[in-house]
């Protein structure tokens, strides 16, 4: 018998070993915790078709690809395009990206230039725009243009206050808009993105509604169900996504009327703060809630910070639109990238109150210097608070399990302890 | 989540602000430029625009006017029965002043409502507002505290020698209202135009009566071009602010829930930084507020920024009210497939 053998290519082994990462955080969400929810399955499913299966979500319209969450997706919708955010979670394309960046890179920019580097994408971005945000991010964005795509620098501040910050970001998105109006051969006009601006602030609005669930003391969905909902946002078609969260939102609301609780009654709450978990690095998160504790709350910009804050538009005309869409992407943000950053000490503590939560876990990537910079402020500011806080440094190998298991393990004995000790 | 219980308060706290100002401002307007008409008389110590030139259809007086008129006395007059006559009617301004605090601005005053009529038709246009820069708007601060002084500083000065100095001539008698745009405004609404001239009788008539008709003009091209134009230079509001601490209306903000989106911010018609960046006070009535209440109307956090009467709260910002203000509330375009 002759049987015929084919060599592997490498972009086959690389969507393998991508598959295989993606399911096996896929089956632990689907299998590790009680009271599963059904209207999950759509999030479940469309990581396995996207991740998985390799299948394209996006035929036929223009993918416009974005290096972070500065980008508006509003100007993007309105332009009849699909924003992609490409900041990667995968362990097998941070290790492609780690040949092409120095060593203490950050995981997240290794994976990103990675997948950019394999050119091996389901729904490939048209033309991406990259904020100048963190030194890697900006840095990235000329790598990754030297692979051949067309990248184009959007200019940031890296101060909020100022008023020539507002000015300067304001000028960098009119000039996105130009760009890409232009790259698209269509107008932006009052409707288009009045419609965009409603429909993303009603996305926004369904993620406040899953959000106040989580307030409840039997709390109805895990932690790190609602970063694989946010994440799904990143790429998802948006019609698709608010109807799938419509129906969680209901679905949530009759188990909070049931009082399902999918942690235990003890469970220590906790916000999540640090560098983004991006599908399908979501270990940290899994090690939290596989060890008796839930998140209730996080700030980070892979979910709380992508859906928070809301544009509030007074004139309802294209000028005040752009301005009020601008703002909202600088002013509201709580990214470590600032000079300053009380508002994300302000904010985590505003969550640990109103989600009241019992402590928080502070991630950061090792080399992601803007996150392990802000530490030493957190944490003193939490001290303050009188509010424990765990910091850990992790990026996406796998190795080591068993080390981060037991701090985070430990940490939440502790809180345990603590909880028992008030009562 | 289908929240099925009505409730008053969810019925405010969701309501379209802009609407509910738009009339109110137009029962104001016409309370304060026809109430006379119809017999409406609320006295001359009002803390607003009420034009003592509109004669007949002014429904009260603006005490800005009588405040002039008081002063142009001898000292020695206010010393005795003058004395208490005059801390009367400052008492009668400030009780009037404390139900609304700067709400009059807001919500009452007809050359405030004049000014939202002409951003509604710049709006309308499309043409972009107009802003000053931040520096600017720090520096033009003060100009509304000079003419403050100068206005009660000129009625002082005709009737009295001070520091030695000549007695200003009685032609400066309003000093004030000679400039004031609402002089000309708000009795062209009744269909009296008399006050557009420039009075030759003196050289101090020409001067004033020049400038009130420039003031005029810049009021109308201003006031288009630039929300509230007017309100950053107006001495009644360096007034009013002098006595806002115990008024009974107040802007409150609780710092810990805001997350410095500069929604607020981008609502202000005065533009006023601290609204969107003081994280610590609780009283946010500013020199420059009108408390027309759109900051709160566009605060999306729950319980962030309050309109407090008398410690209750009335009108409180929240996220479903945001989301049913700028028609985030639902999908407009569900059937798409």
């Amino acid at each position: 018998m002759h049987t015929e053998h084919t060599i592997e290519t490498s972009a086959e082994r690389q969507n393998r070993h991508k598959a295989m990462e993606a399911i096996a955080v896929l089956n632990s969400l689907k299998e590790d915790f009680k009271s599963p929810i059904r209207s999950m399955g759509y999030f479940y499913d469309l990581f396995e078709k996207v991740y998985c299966h390799h299948q394209p979500l996006h035929e036929g319209k223009a993918k416009i690809g974005t290096m972070c969450i500065q980008i508006p997706s509003e100007i993007i919708y309105a332009l009849d395009a699909v924003p992609i955010r490409l900041c990667n979670g995968f362990y097998t394309d941070d290790e492609i990206g780690g040949d092409l960046l120095p060593q203490k890179s950050c995981p997240l920019v290794k994976a990103t230039v990675g997948w950019f580097a394999s050119d091996n994408f389901s729904d490939k971005p048209d033309i991406t725009f990259s904020p100048t945000t963190c030194d890697q991010k900006t840095k990235a964005g000329a790598i990754i243009e030297s692979f051949g795509h067309t990248v184009i620098d959007v200019g940031f501040p890296r101060t909020k206050e100022s008023e020539e910050s507002c000015h300067y970001w304001r000028e960098s998105v009119k000039s996105f808009a130009v760009k890409l109006s232009k790259f698209q051969g269509k107008k932006l006009t009052r409707s288009n993105l009045e419609s965009a601006i409603k429909k993303v602030g009603y996305a926004q609005s369904l993620y406040h509604k899953l959000t106040e669930f989580r307030k409840n003391k039997a709390v109805p969905i895990l932690g790190v169900d609602m970063f694989l909902v946010t994440n799904a946002f990143f790429f998802d078609k948006i019609d698709e996504w608010i109807s799938a969260v419509e129906k969680l939102v209901s679905e949530l609301e009759q188990r909070a009327n049931d009082g399902v609780n999918v942690a235990g009654k003890a469970s220590p709450r906790i916000v999540y703060t640090g560098s983004p978990p991006i599908f399908p690095n979501y270990k940290i998160p899994l090690i939290i809630e596989q060890s008796d504790a839930i998140i209730v709350a996080d700030e980070t910009c892979s979910s709380n910070r992508m859906f928070n804050d809301m544009v509030a538009v007074d004139e309802w005309n294209l000028y005040d639109m752009i301005d009020s869409v601008s703002d909202k992407y600088l002013k509201a943000c709580t990214c470590p990238i600032f000079t300053q950053n009380d508002d994300r000490i302000r904010r985590i503590i505003q969550l640990v109150r109103s989600y009241n939560g019992d402590g928080v876990i502070y991630q950061a990537f090792a080399g992601c210097q803007v996150y392990e910079m802000e530490q030493r402020s957190v944490l003193a500011a939490m001290e303050r608070e009188g509010i424990p806080i765990l910091y850990i440094e992790s990026d996406y190998s796998p190795s080591q399990h068993g080390q981060l298991t037991t701090r985070v393990e430990a940490f939440i004995e502790s809180l345990k302890n603590r909880k028992r000790m008030k009562k | 989540m289908t929240k099925n219980k009505f409730s008053l308060r969810r019925a405010v706290n969701n309501m379209n602000l802009v609407r509910f100002r738009f009339w109110f401002q137009i029962v104001a307007f016409a309370l304060i430029v026809y109430g006379g008409y119809i017999g409406l008389d609320l006295g001359d110590k009002l803390p607003t625009f009420a034009c003592v030139f509109n004669s007949e259809g002014t429904g009260g007086k603006c005490y800005v006017g009588e405040l002039q008129h008081d002063l142009k006395h001898p000292l020695e007059g206010f010393v005795g029965f003058a004395g208490y006559a005059f801390l009367i009617s400052l008492g009668m301004f400030a009780v009037w002043f404390w139900v609304l605090n700067k709400g009059w601005c807001g919500f009452v005053c007809p050359l405030g409502t004049m000014q939202d009529w002409l951003t509604m038709a710049r709006e309308k246009t499309k043409i972009r507002y107009s802003e000053y820069s931040w520096a600017n708007r720090g520096k033009i601060k003060s100009i509304k505290y000079i003419l403050l002084i100068l206005l009660l500083l000129l009625p002082v000065m005709i009737a009295n020698s001070v520091f030695g100095l000549p007695k200003l001539p009685n032609g400066l008698s309003m000093p004030f209202c000679d400039i004031c745009p609402g002089r000309m405004m708000i009795p062209a609404f009744t269909g009296d135009f008399n006050q557009f001239y420039i009075d030759f009788s003196s050289k101090t008539d020409i001067v004033m009566t020049t400038i009130g008709m420039i003031m005029t003009g810049l009021f109308l091209v201003g006031s288009f071009i630039k929300k509230r134009f007017f309100c950053y230079f107006c001495p009644m509001a360096a007034l009013q602010y002098v006595f806002s601490k115990p008024a009974l209306l107040k802007l409150y903000k609780d710092g810990s829930k805001c997350t410095k989106c500069g929604d607020c911010y981008r609502a202000c018609d005065m533009d006023i930084l601290e609204i969107a960046d003081d994280v610590t006070s609780k009283n946010l009535v500013t020199e420059d507020c009108t408390l027309c209440l759109k900051c709160v109307a566009a605060c999306p956090e729950d319980g962030c920024l309050e309109a407090n009467f008398m410690g209750a709260t009335i009108f409180e910002s929240t996220k479903e009210g945001f989301l049913v203000r700028m028609a985030m509330d639902q999908n407009k375009e569900n059937h798409a497939h």
